[in-house]
């Protein structure tokens, strides 16, 4: 047991539920605005915009975002702890989840800021891409992969 | 042939069989289906952010709404394509779920949305910053659609809380629900 208390977001049916719906809501924020940065970066999308100013307009909804989803993902876990530690959706979710915080606020970052040569551009665009989607399927595997003991 | 008739023929199918049945794929599905959701609702928060002056107030909003149109219709097309290959692959039970129900009537509302909004503001972003303000009708425009898209996700994750009694439904022992 992690928690060895009676977790009151346990007692209401609805509570579960509704923190689900802000972690959607939140991700979709998160991910579509990082994803139109990115398709920006690869040519695609809002191309009059200048794309260190696209992504300066966007950064607060992708933080908003961001921090909707990691204050429902932590509750969400703590309905029930031993689960979500023992099931490895959830262990590769929270590694890609820490390897796509830090690829946001290093590489990509320095890309948009003109730090990096623009030809990784590109490769930055898809490596985002990527990471942010794998957090999906992860977030939904974890309810159909079996968790030892469970 | 009636809806439930239309569900179970739909539902009976080798690829809906497939979906429903396999481990793995069904989850992959539905994955694609919020993958969707993310761009779809980034293009559409961004879009309606753009006309209630919030985000790319530099940018004219003709422009904006015009090459978010693209990455709107691929997310768009993700969402539903992948949507209906969930919502066939459990056809009977989702005619039964009361949220189901919810979630087309609302995407009917979208299609409300769109024949009254369409021409005025979506198509006409042009006119638009012409104005010194921007028109009431397009931030109208912008909350409605914002606040019928969140519905249509919240509705849409309920839908997997419900799980009409079939069996009992089957034996005939609930001649009337849900009807």
């Amino acid at each position: 047991m992690l928690i060895a208390f009676e977790n009151p977001l346990n007692e209401n049916a609805l509570v579960f539920p509704i923190l689900e719906c802000l972690h959607i809501l939140g991700f979709a924020v998160t991910v579509g605005t990082i994803a139109l940065v990115d398709f920006r970066l690869l040519g695609f999308g809002l191309r009059s915009q200048n794309v260190a100013k696209l992504a300066k307009a966007l950064a607060p909804w992708t933080l908003f975002g961001l921090v909707t989803v990691l204050l429902s993902g932590p509750m969400l876990f703590s309905s029930d702890p031993d689960m979500y530690y023992l099931n490895l959706s959830f262990q590769i979710k929270m590694v890609l989840l820490l390897v796509a915080i830090a690829f946001h606020y290093t590489f990509r970052r320095k890309l948009l800021r003109g730090d990096l040569p623009p030809g990784l551009s590109k490769a930055v665009a898809c490596v985002s891409l990527a990471l942010w989607t794998s957090l999906i399927f992860t977030g939904i595997f974890i309810a159909f992969v079996v968790t030892p003991g469970h | 042939m009636s809806l439930l008739d239309f569900a179970l023929w739909i539902q009976n199918t080798g690829w809906a069989t497939t979906i429903r049945m396999s481990a793995y794929l069904y989850p992959a599905v539905l994955s694609t289906h919020l993958a969707g959701i993310a761009l779809f609702g980034g293009t559409i928060l961004v879009t309606d952010l753009r006309l209630l002056g919030v985000v790319l107030r530099n940018q004219p909003a003709a422009d904006v709404v015009n090459q978010l149109r693209v990455p709107k219709r691929v997310g768009f097309l993700m969402v539903a394509t992948f949507g209906l290959l969930l919502a066939s692959s459990k056809a009977e039970e989702y005619y039964y779920n009361p949220f189901f129900r919810a979630k087309l009537a609302l995407l009917l509302l979208v299609a409300v949305h769109a024949l009254i909004f369409r021409g005025g503001v979506y198509n006409n972003t042009a006119a638009l910053d012409q104005a010194r303000r921007m028109p009431g009708k397009a931030k109208l425009a912008a909350v409605l659609s914002l606040l019928l898209w969140i519905s249509i996700a919240c509705v849409g994750r309920g839908i997997g809380y419900i799980e009409p009694p079939l069996e009992k439904l089957h034996a005939g022992l609930l001649g009337g629900y849900g009807k």
